[in-house]
């Protein structure tokens, strides 16, 4: 069936036909869409979740993996750090039916956070990787990863990009048709699925790595690796994940500026185990091999490792040469730059040559929506510190990652550390054990709250430090474009069954003494409460609860109507400075409202002295 | 036969949806597509580009430099974006709206002229239509016109008619269509 999708959706798609019973993840771009195009769909015999976290997202899969079950476990690269304890125990168990997880990586930092190539973690537990080239790929190297993982016994990493997976592309595949389930059947056996004793452990150590060498021959009969050696020539070219689509653009790119035979290709889709064997081939038929591989050059190395243990001398073109980049993403000018290069030929000047247009472009900083619920908070957290006398320099308040980080934007500056999920309660911790004596205030949005900044808030009270958390309650996963999470009203949960986590009951039961609930839209009354939490000792916490503006409007939801006095206004233009709401305009001449993107949250309106801000209430 | 389109613009334009609109045609044609957005972390008013790219067989995601046949620009600075990626002789069609990031708006920050893209733009490429905004019927949407707009100045009109994408838009916008067309029929005019 001829469909255009994403290859996200094209994951989702082929889990469910290969019989995954099991489907969990938690979001992160660019992986969302796969569990996200299932969510809330009745699937027969198939479970869908987001999960809390990966780490609790990968051992519910991993467990039904172990029940006999197909399991399929998707995150962004930042994810797999979270779930990697659990991952290494798993990988030494193995699994008794099959477990894929889906992992993305973002070379090139469209979807932010680090260029982290996730093969490095797949080497160091002697997982399986299969890199996907497109979204066709997508969907038939997700059912052999099941099949795969089901034949070694151990779970099989599949290795996207974000140019694959955010890629919408016409595809032939089948249509969604979960096959009928079997029953569980569940092995009791301490020696597979306990580390209890060094013997255990190092016999799942040989199991794992065993495993890795079945896998290799396996996908060499299955052909999953491409080899084709070309006559007349001693180039080679070796290309992985998502370069493998760029081949034939690149060569033919390369043959506008340099006449050459066809040169011998090898396709590598299994980039974990390598194989081996086609590598040998290569170095056997060529003196120079070009490697295009994005990130890291784990492939190369291989290379460079068999040709070592051949006793060849070869020249291998890639990343230890300096012809191509660590950094970024690639394209079809990266495997025509790799070959020019090869072929000792000048590069183009086209090649390199810039307009420097982008120069001219207006910078546009990552700021928070129209009637965004926090902004209340950033503004609110500034002009508190301003009223206790401290400059904004002084005080440290933390980020966390999400829509929080945003409060780093201008005009509010107020925050600048990003680390990890649930990072920001203990970091502010560290500031105040350093021997900081302004303020350290930490901001986490709910959706991180609950997935890893409950230990910090605890870490904090157990050592009873003076630190104002505030938490930012918008109801959804935002960032990742609005997922449900634990703490999403109970209305808004996919199933009847689903329950709602309510973050309020969770903060005193953490034995916080001081805990407020307030809606960061009423401005002067969270200032007040950030100052009179400010002044009190130990851990406190303010729940700033207010349904996300995109979300909301979603619902037709406004708050008000906003306009401008035109007679009142000064054009001191102080709100537009204040907020930075997209919602305020200049036009030169006068302030006015967007009313397409104000939704009558009103923080603008206790800003203005001159009453010229005027809220119609709805 | 093969034609890769740059897109750029600000999130909540609808410049994605152009390129949704032309990747609907190509595919009732049984051409085959690729459709890569990226979408900044701001819901409105960041960063938008899409790479789209249509032929016989299977295609990659990226474009690169100087590997896009036609540039859509929906934005004026943004523009400036895509012009590395078009081909010396390719065609780059601009709806130059300003959509003012809160530092221009307070005179903080510079916004470029229309002439100063233009003159940037002509180093690149004979073919640029600067478009005119006023030809736009009030209320009728930008992105709609944009797209016909594109249909009359660059390649586009190579693979498609223009009756082939006023029946896209129709299909995709069962609602609008009376202002839709007006729209469309102003880009055929521009």
């Amino acid at each position: 069936m001829i469909k255009n999708i994403s290859g996200n959706e094209a994951v989702a798609i082929a889990a469910v036909n290969a019989g995954a019973a099991v489907i969990t993840g938690y979001p992160g771009t660019p992986s969302s869409e796969t569990v996200g195009s299932l969510w809330g769909k009745n699937i027969e015999g198939v479970h869908v979740e987001w999960s809390t976290n990966e780490k609790v997202a990968l051992e519910i899969a991993a467990a039904a993996s172990w029940a006999n079950k197909r399991a399929l476990c998707t995150m962004k690269m930042s994810g797999l750090n979270v779930a990697y304890d659990s991952l290494v125990s798993i990988a030494y168990s193995g699994c008794t039916g099959a477990l894929v997880v889906y992992v993305c990586d973002d070379p090139g930092v469209s979807a932010g956070m680090p260029e982290q190539d996730i093969r490095g973690f797949a080497k160091m537990t002697d997982m399986p990787v299969i890199d996907v080239a497109s979204v066709d790929e997508s969907y038939w190297l997700t059912k052999y990863a099941f099949e795969l993982s089901e034949r070694i016994q151990s779970p099989v990493i599949l290795r996207s990009v974000t140019s694959v997976a955010l890629s919408h592309s016409t595809v032939d595949i089948p249509d969604m048709m979960p096959p009928a389930q079997a029953e569980p059947h569940v092995y009791k056996d301490i020696e597979k699925f306990t580390k209890a004793g060094a013997k255990i452990c190092m016999d799942q150590h040989k199991r794992l790595i065993e495993s890795l060498e079945i896998a290799r021959q396996y996908m060499r009969e299955d052909v999953i690796n491409q080899l084709c050696i070309a006559k007349d020539t001693s180039l080679g070219i070796i290309v992985s994940g998502v370069c493998a689509s760029y081949l034939d653009e690149g060569m033919e790119l390369a043959r506008k500026h340099a006449d050459f035979h066809a040169v011998s290709s090898l396709v590598v889709r299994s980039t974990v185990p390598l194989p081996t064997d086609e590598i040998r081939e290569m170095i056997e038929n060529c003196d120079t091999i070009v490697v295009v591989e994005e990130n890291e050059p784990y492939v190369e190395h291989g290379v460079m490792l068999e040709a070592f243990k051949l006793g060849k001398k070869i020249r291998v073109i890639g990343k230890e040469d300096g012809t191509l980049s660590r950094i970024g993403n690639f394209d079809a000018m990266s495997i025509a730059v790799a070959v020019l290069t090869a072929l000792d030929c000048e590069i183009p000047s086209e090649f390199t040559e810039r307009l420097g247009a982008e120069s001219l472009c207006t910078k546009r900083p990552i700021g928070v929506c129209a009637g965004c619920p926090h902004r209340g908070v950033f503004m609110s957290i500034n002009e508190a510190l301003r009223r206790m006398g401290i400059k904004k320099d002084e005080a440290i308040v933390t980020g966390d990652i999400g829509c929080t980080i945003l409060g780093m934007s201008p005009p509010f500056n107020t925050l600048w550390t990003e680390v990890s999920m649930g990072a920001s309660s203990p970091m502010a911790q560290g500031f105040i054990h350093a021997g900081i004596k302004t303020p350290v205030i930490s901001t986490i949005g709910d959706s991180t709250f609950l997935h890893g900044g409950i230990p910090g808030v605890i870490n904090a009270v157990q050592n009873n430090v003076d630190m104002l958390t505030i938490i930012m309650d918008n109801g959804w996963t935002c960032m990742t474009g609005m997922q449900v999470n634990a703490g999403t009203s109970k209305e808004y949960q996919a199933k009847e069954f689903h329950n709602r986590v309510d973050i309020a009951k969770i903060v005193p039961a953490l034995g916080v003494e001081h805990f407020a609930v307030h809606d960061p839209y009423d401005l002067e009354g969270m200032t007040a409460l950030i100052g009179d939490m400010l002044k009190l000792s130990g851990v406190k916490v303010i729940l700033a609860r207010r349904e996300c503006a995109i979300q909301a409007a979603r619902r037709k939801v406004k708050y008000g109507i906003m306009s401008v006095d035109q007679d009142k206004c000064t054009k001191c233009k102080l709100c537009i400075m204040k907020t930075g709401c997209p919602g305020l305009v200049y036009d030169g001449s006068n302030v006015h409202i967007d009313k397409k993107l104000c939704n009558g949250c009103g923080i603008c309106k206790s800003l203005c002295k001159f009453n010229a801000l005027v809220k119609e209430e709805i | 036969m093969s034609l890769s389109i740059y897109l750029t613009g600000v999130g909540g334009q609808g410049v994605l949806t152009i390129a949704e609109l032309i990747m609907n045609a190509a595919m009732r044609r049984g051409l085959y597509c690729n459709f890569y957005p990226t979408k900044g972390m701001a819901q409105r008013g960041g960063f938008v580009k899409a790479q789209l790219r249509i032929g016989d067989d299977a295609m990659a995601p990226e474009i690169h430099k100087g590997g896009a046949d036609i540039v859509i620009a929906m934005e004026l600075s943004e523009s400036l974006r895509a012009l590395d990626y078009l081909k010396p002789d390719g065609d780059i069609v601009i709806y130059p709206y300003r959509w003012l990031p809160t530092d221009v708006m307070l005179g903080k920050a510079d916004y470029p002229d229309e002439a100063s893209v233009m003159e940037v733009a002509k180093k690149r490429t004979e073919h640029v239509t600067m478009l005119d905004m006023t030809l736009l019927p009030e209320g009728c949407a930008d992105n709609i016109f944009l797209l016909s707009a594109a249909l009359k100045y660059t390649a586009l009109s190579e693979l498609f008619s223009s009756d082939e994408l006023a029946s896209e838009i129709k299909t995709r916008f069962p609602k609008g269509i009376e202002s839709n067309m007006l729209s469309f029929e102003a880009g055929m005019r521009s």
